[in-house]
């Protein structure tokens, strides 16, 4: 799921040159990215709430006489993931501090590498801890519930036991947070997991 | 819920500090047919008026006042008339405000979100409407009659017998769950619903079923935790006066 269409991206870079560069270069590469360059900390708080921010690559000279409000900043905004933009020598409990670096020496490929490779990794994440999302076999079970079959139709059509069809159908009810039948083809057609053609209403 | 959870109260309280602190009292001053203004009566005052047993006016209370209540003293046979009373103003509360009044905000939710998903909604909820319907008219019709014709059989021993094929235990297998596709609707309009310019619309909508849902929770504690468990003693000491 490599959806990056509105990411936004903030860089933190003293050097103007080196900031509009990286933005130039990454623009090569993709058109997907919008970007605010700023130089200082307290800024941050005003263009994250003004725009949803996925990443911030920021010089680690920004973190280095100001861990506590870095660190305020990363709790607050705990979906952020952070680059270090590196050129010159930092302590590695710093740079620790940070989800990954790339250096100025690096190829635009590994950059942008990097960077998609963060803001995916969000995406999977969010994927996972995410209760509604139900695995394959939950929705197999969810398309003949919602068509009407019974449990032990449903047990038959996909040649399981009905056990496993009620042990499916609590763990449905679970993350969906919906027990009845007719409730639950609602969410199905909301969630375009059937069509309302395929309803018996 | 759980800041009333003190279940030790006063006959002498005034009522009206009571529903002061907890608005949904205020269905069940209904359901009593408790009357407004209250002109700071007492508890007992009120009860005495009203002909209803305080212990059972506060198991009640209780169980409208603190979320996990569980009621420890055993009701006299006499509380079967205020309780039967009190379910069927309930009843009439349900069906001929509360639901018609969601299913008019559910109507009105339609005519701007008029996708097809939505009309879906709507005939979820109608069908619901209609269980409910049936529940209650299942619960007036049978339930109830026979519940009072056990008290009738016991407080006139000498009437007439008719025997009484029905039992409480038929009840408790139709007692199905009413409250369970009310949660499902409030999920479905919280988590999944698309917004189409209805949040006042759905807000609105929220508070009513929040406020039906409260309400029929408790409800169903009255039925499961005090009707079902008295009529049957009912039924035990009438079939031990046979013997």
């Amino acid at each position: 799921m490599n959806n990056n269409k509105h990411s936004h991206i903030i860089i933190l870079e003293p050097s103007l040159i080196i900031a509009e560069g990286l933005v130039y270069l990454i623009n090569k590469q993709s058109k997907s990215f919008e970007f605010s360059i700023i130089n200082s900390l307290e800024k941050i708080d005003l263009i994250t709430t003004r725009k949803k921010t996925e990443l911030i690559i920021i010089n680690p000279s920004y973190i280095q006489n100001n861990t506590k409000s870095f660190n305020n900043i990363k709790n607050d905004y705990h979906q952020i993931k952070w680059i270090g933009l590196i050129y010159a020598y930092f302590e590695q409990e710093l740079l620790d501090k940070l989800d990954d670096i790339i250096t100025i020496s690096d190829t635009i490929e590994v950059i942008y590498g990097k960077i998609n490779k963060l803001l995916n990794q969000e995406n999977t994440c969010n994927k996972t801890n995410s209760p509604e999302i139900l695995s394959d076999r939950e929705i197999d079970v969810l398309k003949l519930l919602a068509v009407g079959l019974t449990n032990k139709e449903i047990a038959d059509k996909l040649t399981i036991s009905i056990h496993t069809v009620i042990s499916h159908r609590k763990n449905i009810s679970q993350k969906t947070g919906i027990k009845s039948v007719s409730g639950l083809t609602i969410y199905a057609v909301l969630q375009k997991i059937i069509s309302t053609d395929s309803l018996s209403l | 819920m759980n800041s009333f959870s003190n279940t030790n109260y006063s006959p002498s309280i005034k009522l009206a500090d009571l529903v002061e602190k907890n608005a949904h009292l205020l269905l069940l001053l209904e359901h009593f047919e408790i009357n407004f203004p209250l002109n700071n009566k007492s508890i007992l005052q009120i009860c005495e008026e009203k002909n209803i047993d305080t212990n059972l006016f506060f198991v009640i209370l209780s169980l409208y006042n603190t979320t996990d209540f569980v009621p420890n003293k055993p009701l006299s046979f006499n509380d079967i008339v205020p309780i039967v009373s009190f379910l069927k103003k309930s009843h009439h509360f349900y069906s001929k405000e509360m639901y018609p009044n969601i299913l008019q905000s559910i109507k009105e939710m339609a005519q701007v979100n008029n996708y097809k998903e939505m009309s879906l909604v709507e005939k979820f909820f109608i069908n619901y409407f209609n269980e409910v319907t049936e529940h209650l008219n299942y619960e007036n019709e049978i339930v109830f009659p026979y519940v009072l014709s056990l008290h009738e059989k016991i407080a006139h021993p000498n009437a007439t017998k008719q025997k009484t094929q029905y039992s409480v235990m038929e009840y408790k297998e139709h007692h199905n769950d009413i409250e369970e596709k009310l949660t499902d609707l409030k999920n479905l309009l919280i988590n999944y619903l698309p917004e189409k310019n209805d949040q006042v619309i759905r807000r609105k909508l929220f508070f009513k079923l929040y406020k039906l849902e409260y309400d029929l929770t408790i409800h169903s504690k009255i039925e499961d935790l005090l009707l079902i468990p008295l009529v049957g003693r009912m039924e035990q000491s009438l079939k031990n006066e046979q013997q």
